[in-house]
């Protein structure tokens, strides 16, 4: 580790890297720039420029004060919405699919494959596709327009993932402490608190991070399936940068980017090392 | 017959004597209540419908507006679930042909009545009137006008070619870029990237080359008129605009190009009158630029249509069917129309609108004006970049050999002539 030579092949190689991680960030420096520039300041310069004075504004209009038609309260309650709606469903996902993957990769029954391959079908499934069913569901349980409509479908639709992470993640697991722990009288759930849960922290950070971010920065259900005061962040998003007809407000949209970005970036920062790590345990045997 | 009076018939006869004011009293008293979902969220549009909501309210109406935020795609996803779901908003905002197709899918509102009793047929332009009544009945309102050809000169760049005349024809149009050129302007047409920018360039040259043979082929998808010289003639005026343009735009807005476009680095640009809210916003002057009509080669301004309007739907309750009368009177009242063009920078819907007063731009009285010149000798026309000469999959079968011809230069006129004939007979 210690070694500080700098042979021309180890050069080229932070060269590679480095040019290949300007590439990647560029277009985030482009956003914190043009986040602290006015419009006006974009529109008669470029896109691409060093602020001429920092324009926090920006941050202070796209937090509580831009308007989404009649309501004028930046992003901040769209924030919220989308916590209340990401955070159960994650929770409510991740912890379905530890149970259901345990028992399709632990509990041989008939039939256990099936049951697996059709709840991981769903992953192939496209949006769109869904739509209507579920326009019908949130209508025959009266909760078009709710939250928790939304956090319904988010928690359904995720088991998918959840299934399929947990259940690869499971079958490393000998059967023989399955069968110990039968021996010693434990049932379905007492194994699972006892002996698997305590196994799972690597896929369970996986599965929380991949849920997470796939539900806080979901558009299509969270713009039909609610009105209003009931959508989530990416809709107050979208309705900053959809005005066609208008000049595009790139000062308060990339300010409110920022912010609508930070919790899945935290969410990275914290479980990031293990997100790896839990992706490729089981993967070489 | 003997009448015979019984007791019962009393006492259902002053059952209903007495319940007859209450039951005219109920429905007097009903306040208008509308739920209505537009895409119109933010800036100048979102303004807009925000202070339509306003005046609802004024006349005492409770105002319910569910913006969608996005485009279109979405607007129609949410329409769609809350039809199935059997709560259609009273009213949503729908444009061009799409009126037509979902009108078939859900239960809309006769409006013939409210349209007849303001007299608004006779200030709408026939083939937007047509549009707004499909089945031969009003079931919608259009709200507000853009053209999408207007002209967009740029003041330094026309002082690079020495030049001081405003382009009338197609040839004055290409003299002028020709000029522009050799007098330093580095593309003399500004551009953006997207696919109605690439669209609104065909439209224009067409209906400015012919706007019969517009209305045949675009317009009616007749087979000959697809096939018709017209159409290789503004190709070839296309792949002339395009030759004038900055290759290295992408699929950007044309406001990434404005100030390129008012430093004269850029001369003319093809653009809907919206662009002019645009340069306000921007921070740059009226003094900067000059807009006129689009390019016309028999000398009588072209207008190509894009407007935007409200689809009413069925629903039983009394008081958002009250809402929904209340609202289209509004939407065809002058004094509103007036007030959301100003918001907006559109122009009415409604031609007897005098904008000669203050609030009105030179652009949007020279649009306007360019608007009844246009229908007086029948060249106002629809908008196919903007979705309002045909339904979506065909508009959108149509842009992307518009748009592939724009960027692919290797492709020729009449190639593209047979490729966009093919497109047509595809997405039939």
């Amino acid at each position: 580790m210690r070694d500080r030579t700098f042979a021309p092949s180890r050069i080229l190689i932070y060269l590679i890297v480095s040019l290949i991680a300007a590439a990647w960030l560029a277009p985030l420096a482009v956003v914190v720039l043009n986040s602290l520039r006015t419009n006006q300041e974009i529109a008669q310069g470029s896109m691409i420029g060093w602020p001429q004075h920092l324009a926090w504004s920006n941050y202070a209009a796209a937090w509580s004060g831009f308007c989404v038609a009649e309501t004028c309260a930046g992003i901040r309650p769209y924030m919220l919405n989308s916590a209340l709606v990401t955070i159960p469903a994650t929770i409510f996902s991740t912890l379905l699919g530890a149970v259901a993957g345990y028992a399709v990769s632990l509990w041989r029954f008939r039939g256990d494959q099936w049951i697996y391959g059709i709840v991981t079908l769903g992953i192939f499934l496209p949006q769109q596709m869904r739509l209507l069913p579920w326009t019908i569901v949130l209508r025959d349980t009266g909760l078009m327009n709710t939250l928790t409509g939304l956090v319904i479908i988010h928690t359904i639709q995720g088991l998918s993932f959840t299934v399929l992470f947990c259940r690869n993640y499971y079958v490393a697991i000998p059967q023989e402490l399955i069968r110990a722990a039968r021996i010693d009288g434990a049932g379905f759930f007492r194994i699972f608190w006892r002996i698997i849960l305590p196994l799972s922290p690597p896929i369970l950070v996986v599965t929380v991070i991949w849920q997470f971010t796939h539900i806080w920065n979901e558009f299509l259900y969270g713009v039909t399936f609610t009105t209003g005061q009931q959508q989530p962040v990416t809709a107050a998003l979208i309705a900053l940068s959809a005005a066609v007809a208008d000049i595009p407000q790139h000062g308060v949209q990339s300010a409110a980017v920022m912010i609508a970005a930070l919790p899945t970036l935290l969410i990275y920062l914290i479980g990031g090392k293990y997100f790896v790590r839990g992706l490729t345990a089981g993967a070489v045997k | 017959m003997p009448i015979s009076i019984t007791r019962r018939h009393l006492l259902a006869g002053s059952a209903a004597a007495l319940a007859m004011p209450a039951f005219a009293r109920a429905q007097g008293a009903v306040k208008p209540r509308l739920t209505a979902i537009s895409q119109w969220s933010a800036g100048s549009d979102g303004a807009a419908i925000t202070a339509l909501g306003k005046k609802f309210e004024e006349k005492g109406g409770i105002w319910q507006h569910s913006p969608v935020p996005g485009f279109t795609t979405e607007m129609m996803n949410k329409l769609r679930a809350q039809i199935i779901a059997g709560d259609p908003p009273a009213c949503s905002q729908l444009k061009g042909p799409e009126i037509a197709a979902w009108s078939k899918i859900a239960p809309t509102v006769d409006l013939d009545a409210v349209v007849a009793a303001a007299g608004y047929e006779k200030v709408v332009a026939p083939d937007l009137a047509k549009l707004h009544k499909p089945g031969g009945k009003w079931i919608a309102l259009p709200l507000q006008i853009y053209s999408t050809n207007m002209l967009f000169l740029s003041k330094r760049a026309m002082d690079k070619a020495k030049a001081d005349k405003i382009p009338v024809t197609w040839a004055d149009f290409n003299d002028l870029a020709e000029k522009m050129k050799s007098g330093g302007v580095t593309y003399p047409i500004a551009n953006g990237g997207t696919r109605p920018d690439d669209g609104q360039k065909f439209e224009a040259s067409l209906a400015g080359i012919s706007p019969a043979a517009y209305r045949a082929a675009i317009m009616n998808l007749d087979k000959k008129a697809l096939e018709g010289p017209e159409i290789k003639a503004a190709f070839a005026q296309v792949r002339k605009i395009a030759d004038w343009m900055d290759p290295n735009v992408g699929a950007q807005h044309f406001s990434t190009n404005l100030k390129r476009f008012v430093d004269g680095d850029m001369g003319m640009m093809i653009m809907g009158g919206w662009a002019q809210g645009v340069l306000r916003n921007a921070g740059f002057k009226f003094d900067d630029f000059i807009i006129a009509p689009g390019p016309s080669d028999n000398g009588k301004p072209v207008f190509l249509l894009n407007a935007d309007a409200f689809i009413f739907w069925q629903r039983k309750e009394p008081d958002l069917q009250a809402g929904q009368t209340l609202m289209a009177q509004l939407v065809m009242d002058p004094a509103i129309q007036t007030m959301y063009s100003q918001i907006t920078g559109s122009i009415p819907v409604r031609t007897d609108v005098d904008l000669s007063g203050d609030g009105w731009s030179e652009g949007q009285r020279r649009t306007a004006a360019a608007l009844k010149d246009a229908i007086a000798s029948n060249q106002a026309v629809l908008s196919v970049a903007h979705n309002m000469a045909q339904e979506n999959g065909m508009t959108a079968a149509m842009i992307d050999v518009i748009t592939e011809y724009v960027k692919n230069k290797t492709i020729k006129p009449e190639q593209a002539v047979t490729r966009l004939a093919e497109a047509v007979e595809g997405a039939r």
